[in-house]
């Protein structure tokens, strides 16, 4: 039973994973590199922010399913990590989401704004 | 899944080791090294019982203590500062210290019997999570014994209240530092007990057949481990300010308080379905048990525990409502809250519908069951009326707040366990608990409970606030306080009643017959008390309600236990892991740490720490060794002749 | 050992339900709450970067983006070198996994060496403090708890390195175990006075010294070095069957786990606590 398992997910991989493991490594490193060139490029702040946070979302997801060989294990560790990423993820956007609206604002901003404007302190 | 094979993942030596000084295996069964180096499921559940049920009786005098200095306006029994000291430590105390681990014994001792497992995944785990556990009860409640006092900041601790500028002694460092130990020790319980259910459980246990305990055990333990490092966050950052100068929570260099309000209620929130969830498995056994029916619509009662659960991550504002977030978010949360009720309100028309037409055995569990689903429900109608945020604005801060979760802690978590204890008193003991003086108890302390609590709603509607030491005697607040004191009182005399029955019969009860209850659940297919390795044989699982299909169908589960029985000693007997003293050295380096780290003292922390560390290194080299056992046909276990002592 | 495949099944463990090990099952669970450990830990510097208070030091004056993605380039290649150390011990070859694990350790102290780098040099030249600023807090804190996660890992791999040569007849070496502790430290030693021979160099280049400078001032460190790396070698050498094999993959399989735990937690800082800055 362990054999037919070895060779039916994993004997072919197997073999590759050294270079599987090798190619990535170099992929994350050139999208590293990508990554701090686009903090230089002249575009508006959403679309850079949006570049920057799609290539490390690709480097993350290389990592985990290939480094961290969730592609070839059962799909119930996947789930339990993303639980715990999504939970995560939901309640940091929650959070500055809380934080963003006006009245969170703490009021040695705001009114340094307020003064800054109207010309006083 | 194999049960009888051995694991290629673990290295268990095929002998025994080698006697050396430093990998010494304690083989002692009785006695208190055997107790401090336990692995078993079932004795680290029964300490962690006997801790809680300790702490219990703390947390009590505490809130008696309350009740008596606010029995009559300006009262001067308590000075202000004793009492922010009595309703922090009593908040504190019941809520870490007596429901979790009260919640936490019932894990320990009954889960793995219920899906037919001999341990739990990681028994040096579990013995380090109790000694953690017992670490950071010592260092909440040290101040006790020392100058500086017990925490004093209330069981929130909210910011800036614990900043060095308002709270410069030690008390609040114990608080903070004994949390933290807490967390630890609920996070690396919680984490065995995810692999434990995931994993452990017995050939033909799918999900779907796993007893409403255990599956509320499982979905318990995800809130630990997913809101706990919340509070762990947050009580670095409180730290960091009191001992390092930062200023996470430093107004005057950028901070903002109510960072510490957010992040101490994403864990607080879930923190409050951690203590209800068990509650809820408990009754989901008790009731199908003393109808004499299967629970209705065990689906939906599983689906909706795990809903309240996730939930639960989505509602924590709803404790801010006061705090000027703006109405969107306001509102936001208060449609979650609102929500949340629905699957809370599902599980109770499917507890109700377990009742319905079943043939009732009114025993002290089923009125401990039948008070707990009447008294959570009056707290959940307190809870929907905080979840309109305008009704809200005037409770919040309010004795209506604390007659809401008291009736939800007290008439829900409280009566559960209190139940539970009753229910399975004859499978973990061995006696029998007197129905009558049980019903009694539960009698007076239902009676004592509600002419506490009830009044509390006037008086939070009538505007009397929480956690003021005195009030004035023209507010019209004289009579309710007067009874609600009254109530605790009898609701004292209730405890001490119940408490002075367990402890009599654990002495002197009558033997429990086998299966006393005609249950249910597998559990209760064991001999009482359970033997150390739990199963003879593992069992096979043909349906839900599995000990209720084997009692139905003896003879074709005698037939699979003879034929795995034989499996089992072809492969050398039954697996048991050896004791273990190096989870209680980390604990005790944890222990030390902590200390170092309230009094900022260098030296004493990298002390503990260094201990932490060589235990936890002794711990991974000594291995997951076991010895094997052999049974004959009484059960009786006739020692493996190659094991050594 | 050659690299054949080896005879047991890293993925399937049929003694649990799931066929997953519970080694593993058990890192998964703790990784789920470690997100959440992090995660309110970058919420709180990021809702502190929303609307910084008058006076706030800008990041863009104080970070130094080219050190930073070195550090990060390091720390990939760590991760790297930790997947094949897994790899080689799943089939089986040990001198394979010795040698990634010390390279991984090799290049964690690089990682650590960057960040004590970098935070002395923001509070000594960019005065950037953990006290004097809410960006100074938050960031030190940050990064800091993620330095932490890092140096317990580098600890983690060195016992883990060290524990391959657990004899596999302790009766035969029985003083085995004050061998292991010896080579634990003699270990870190080595990543210890690298570090500082490193830190030595870098400061007689800036201040311009020359070789026999360096030599008579940092004589101490250097001696260190070439005396840990010297023992290093001799306790690395064979003395008979080890107790460590492919049943031990699982180990360091769970190691390697958090290990790129703690590898994608820097590239999530990275982008927000670095990058987003300059935009």
């Amino acid at each position: 039973m362990s054999d037919s398992h070895a060779s039916a997910s994993g004997h072919v991989a197997e073999e590759n994973k050294f270079q599987i493991y090798v190619r990535i490594a170099m992929l994350l490193a050139v999208i590293t590199g990508i990554e701090i060139a686009v903090i230089g490029l002249p575009f508006t702040k959403w679309l850079l922010v949006g570049t920057l946070v799609i290539l490390s979302a690709v480097k993350f997801l290389y990592v985990i399913f290939y480094f961290m060989h969730l592609r070839w294990d059962k799909a119930f560790c996947t789930i339990l990590f993303f639980i715990g990423l999504v939970i995560a993820g939901a309640t940091m956007w929650a959070l500055l989401k809380l934080f963003g609206v006006p009245e969170s604002i703490p009021l040695t901003v705001s009114l340094n704004a307020l003064a800054g404007a109207t010309g006083l302190a | 899944m194999d049960v009888t094979a051995k694991s290629h993942f673990t290295t268990h030596g095929e002998s025994a080791p080698a006697k050396s000084y430093v990998f010494w295996r304690p083989t002692a069964k009785t006695g208190l090294i055997s107790w401090l180096t336990t692995v078993d499921h079932k004795r680290i559940g029964f300490l962690y019982g006997l801790f809680a049920l300790f702490f219990f009786l703390v947390g009590g005098s505490e809130a008696l203590m309350i009740r008596l200095q606010l029995m009559v306006p300006n009262n001067n029994l308590l000075t202000a500062v004793q009492y922010n000291t009595m309703f922090t430590m009593h908040g504190t105390t019941m809520i870490f210290l007596a429901v979790m681990p009260l919640g936490a014994a019932f894990f320990n001792i009954i889960m793995p019997l219920q899906i037919g497992a001999r341990d739990v995944a990681f028994p040096r785990l579990n013995a380090f999570s109790l000694w953690t556990f017992a670490a950071g009860a010592i260092i909440v409640n040290i101040g006790w014994f020392l100058p500086d006092g017990p925490p004093i900041t209330s069981w929130v601790g909210y910011a800036p209240l614990t900043s060095k500028l308002y709270n410069p002694n030690h008390s609040t460092d114990f608080w903070i530092l004994g949390l933290q130990l807490l967390g630890v020790a609920s996070i690396a319980a919680a984490l065995n007990f995810i692999v434990t259910i995931i994993n452990l459980r017995a050939p033909g246990m799918t999900m779907m057949r796993l007893p409403v305990f255990t599956w509320m055990t499982l979905v318990t333990s995800f809130l630990i481990i997913l809101s706990f490092p919340a509070i762990t966050i947050a009580l670095v950052e409180v730290m960091m300010d009191r001992q390092f100068g930062t200023n996470f929570f430093e107004v005057s260099n950028g901070g903002m308080p109510i960072l510490w309000q957010h992040l101490f209620w994403i864990f607080g929130h879930p923190e409050v379905y951690i203590l209800i969830l068990p509650a809820m498995g408990i009754i989901s056994e008790i009731l199908p048990t003393f109808s004499r029916k299967p629970l209705f619509g065990y689906p939906i009662v599983v689906f909706s525990g795990a809903c309240i659960g996730f939930l639960g991550f989505t509602v924590w504002s709803h404790h801010m409502f006061t705090t000027g977030m703006g109405t969107v978010a306001t509102a936001a949360f208060s449609l979650a809250t609102m929500a949340i009720a629905v699957p809370t309100g599902v599980k109770i028309f499917n507890w109700i519908g377990t009742l319905w037409g079943g043939h009732l055995k009114m025993r002290t569990p089923m009125m401990f069951a039948l008070g707990f689903i009447w008294m959570f429900m009056i707290g959940g109608f307190s809870g929907v009326m905080h979840a309109a945020a305008p009704a809200d604005a005037q409770q919040q801060d309010s004795y209506f707040v604390i007659a809401h979760f008291h009736y939800v802690l007290i008439g829900g978590s409280i009566f559960a366990l209190l139940a539970g204890i009753h229910y399975w008193f004859p499978l973990v003991i061995g006696r029998q608990v007197s129905d009558f003086w049980g019903k009694l108890s539960f009698w007076v302390i239902f009676v004592g409970f509600n002419v506490t609590f009830f009044p509390m709603h006037f008086l939070g509607l009538n505007g009397m606030p929480r956690r003021t030491f005195t009030y004035d005697g023209n507010m019209g607040w004289n009579t309710a306080n007067y009874i609600a004191t009254i109530g605790a009182l009898i609701l004292g005399v209730g405890i001490g009643l119940y408490f002075a029955v367990m402890i009599y019969t654990f002495f002197k009860g009558e033997k429990a017959n086998r299966d006393h209850w005609d249950g249910r659940t597998l559990e209760w297919s064991l001999p009482n008390p359970p033997p150390e390795y739990n199963y003879r044989v593992i069992p096979t699982i043909h349906a839900r309600d599995a000990y209720w299909y084997e009692k139905h169908h003896r003879e074709e589960i005698a037939q699979e236990n003879a034929v795995h029985a034989q499996e089992d000693e072809a492969h050398g007997g039954i697996h048991m892991p050896y004791q273990s003293i190096y989870p209680l050295v980390a604990s005790c380096g944890a222990l030390l740490g902590g200390f170092g780290a309230c009094y900022h003292t260098l030296v004493v922390a990298l002390a503990g720490g260094l201990v932490l560390l060589s235990g936890i290194y002794l711990w991974a080299m000594e291995g997951a060794e076991g010895y094997h056992i052999h049974l004959d046909a009484e059960g009786r276990i006739v020692e493996d002749p190659h094991a050594k002592h | 050992m050659s690299s054949h495949a080896g005879t047991i099944d890293h993925h399937h463990d049929h003694t649990t339900t799931t066929g997953i090990p519970n080694k593993k099952l058990l890192m998964w669970a703790f990784l789920a709450s470690d997100c959440m450990f992090f995660g309110a830990l970058i919420s709180t510097h990021l809702i502190y970067r929303l609307h910084p208070p008058p006076g706030t030091p800008s990041p863009r004056e104080v970070f130094d983006i080219p050190l930073t993605s070195f550090s990060t380039f390091i720390l990939l290649m760590s991760s790297l070198m930790m997947a094949l150390a897994v790899n080689a011990i799943q089939k089986g070859n040990l001198k394979s996994m010795r040698f990634s694990l010390l390279t991984t350790v090799f290049f964690g102290a690089i990682f650590l060496g960057c960040q004590v780098f970098e935070f002395t040099n923001f509070v000594n030249e960019k005065h950037l403090t953990i006290t004097n600023s809410i960006l100074g807090t938050t960031f030190f804190t940050l990064t800091g708890t993620h330095g932490t996660h890092v140096a317990i890992g580098v600890l983690w791999l060195i016992m883990m390195y060290v524990r391959s040569f657990k004899p596999a007849d302790p009766a035969a070496h029985p003083f085995w175990f004050f061998r292991n502790l010896l080579h634990v430290a003699m270990v870190i030693g080595l990543v210890l006075s690298a570090m500082f021979t490193v830190l030595a160099v870098v400061h007689t280049v800036q201040t311009g010294g020359t070789a026999a400078a360096f030599a008579s001032q940092h004589f101490l460190i250097v001696a260190a070095l070439v005396a840990t790396l010297v023992g290093t070698v001799i306790l690395a050498s064979p003395r008979g069957a080890v107790q460590f094999s492919e049943a031990n993959a699982i180990d360091v399989e769970s190691m390697g786990l958090y290990w790129h735990f703690v590898d994608i937690v820097w590239i999530v800082i990275f982008t927000a606590v670095y990058l987003l800055e300059y935009l």
